[in-house]
């Protein structure tokens, strides 16, 4: 083990928190790729809930927090093979993007972060803040927030993705009840 | 070789062990096999660990009626043989039982022994730290040369590389610089309002950090340190750690 302390590490009354970080891990195109590699085609899907089926999932404690939801069907030879949906879910000071893939059995199958944004504490809650990253791809954003610093700290939750997930199971199947996903 | 900048590293993260778990290997033949066996591995112990999984070893042994014994495996007895050794050489400061009945359990003969019935285990102190070790082996075996593990904030680094540190600040968001780590891991705590535990002799919300060549015991001892308010306690020179309060 060599760990050698940066200069300013111990002066912690003058070491005011100073950068944000931010990581870009996948595209929802290669999540898509990894969690269904067998696919040869995925499509995009619309879909719309209606209050009947926002009523249930209320009534199944899942808040749905949209009724529009854009799904991807991971395809092979006209078959499907599963689901892919997308989701952004804020915490106290981070964004997360991140994929969830779904088996024909309606269960998860992969959960993937694409993107992790860490602010200062505030401009999480700012959209101007969150714009700065939309459009971002893995290709494109690596160098956001100029490093990889691996960042010690009180343990990140990552509750908000966890209840993300378990609403995303939740819609997908309620749009398969309801014959949007096939 | 520092690696601020990530040229050249395939990185991925899932949400495993109540966190976000970030693995990072330099970019090689293996493709993304490494990183694949080492998210199996989390999720594997993950399965073994967790109280909320009643088909877990943490919660059959928690269900279980003092006099009974259960066979874990072998991942959570390593585990669990050094939990019941820092307990003994910590004085009974580091406690799985998070005070339910510190001495109601045992590990012999590689079985898992229930003595006293309000003996609760949670190997939250520990299990993610164990996890990251594990996680780099995976890693190793199937060719990755650099890398690390970040369970958010329990941490290993391996191979020819240097990490950068930043330690994040719990009250305001942000993130400071704080060191560069090779070949060995970091962890810390928060203790403050809201939290399990608190460092003891401050009402002060504060970090304890620890660097130590293995995450199982970097991830351990911030308890020892947080419990006894001493960076300089001696097991920490026993596992070759070292300990920061900030």
């Amino acid at each position: 083990m060599r760990i050698s302390l940066v200069a300013s590490a111990l002066a912690v009354s003058a070491a005011a928190p100073t950068s944000a970080f931010a990581v870009d891990y996948l595209s929802i195109e290669q999540a898509a790729k990894l969690m269904f590699p067998e696919a040869d085609s995925f499509e995009a899907h619309d879909v719309t809930l209606d209050a009947a089926q926002l009523q249930q999932l209320d009534a199944q404690g899942v808040k749905a927090r949209s009724a529009h939801w854009s799904v991807r069907t991971a395809k092979r030879g006209g078959n499907t093979l599963g689901f892919i949906v997308f989701d952004e879910v804020i915490g106290k000071v981070e964004l997360i993007s991140y994929a969830v893939g779904i088996g024909l059995d309606g269960t998860v199958k992969q959960i993937e972060i694409l993107a992790y944004r860490e602010s200062h504490g505030f401009e999480v809650r700012l959209p101007a803040w969150r714009k700065q990253f939309v459009g971002k791809g893995a290709s494109s954003a690596i160098k956001v927030g100029e490093d990889i610093a691996n960042i010690s700290g009180a343990t990140l939750s990552c509750t908000h993705v966890t209840d993300g997930v378990r609403r995303i199971v939740a819609v997908v199947a309620a749009a398969r009840r309801g014959g949007a996903l096939v | 070789m520092n690696v601020a900048g990530g040229v050249g590293f395939d990185r991925r993260a899932r949400p495993l062990l109540g966190t976000i778990v970030d693995i990072g290997v330099r970019s090689g033949a293996s493709g993304t096999a490494p990183i694949d066996a080492a998210f199996a591995e989390i999720e594997a112990l993950q399965r073994c660990l967790s109280r909320f999984d009643p088909a877990s070893d943490v919660a059959r042994f928690n269900a279980l009626p003092a006099g009974a014994s259960l066979a874990p495996g072998a991942a959570t007895l390593e585990l669990l043989e050094a939990a019941q050794a820092l307990f003994a050489t910590s004085a009974g400061l580091f406690d799985l039982s998070a005070g339910t009945a510190p001495e109601g359990w045992a590990c012999r003969d590689g079985r898992l022994h229930k003595l006293d019935p309000r003996t609760r285990l949670d190997l939250g102190g520990i299990g993610k730290g164990h996890a990251v070790d594990r996680a780099v082996q995976r890693l190793i075996e199937h060719g990755a040369t650099a890398g690390w593990v970040n369970a958010g904030g329990d941490l290993r680094v391996f191979g020819d590389i240097e990490l950068p540190i930043a330690l994040r600040d719990e009250a305001g968001g942000g993130s400071r610089p704080f060191a560069a780590l090779a070949d060995g891991a970091f962890a810390t705590s928060h203790y403050g309002a809201g939290t399990r535990s608190r460092l003891a002799g401050s009402t002060r919300p504060a970090h304890v950090s620890v660097a130590a060549p293995l995450c199982l015991w970097a991830d351990a001892l911030t308890k020892v340190v947080a419990l006894s308010g001493d960076t300089s306690h001696p097991l920490l020179a026993r596992h070759r750690a070292l300990a920061w309060l900030h």
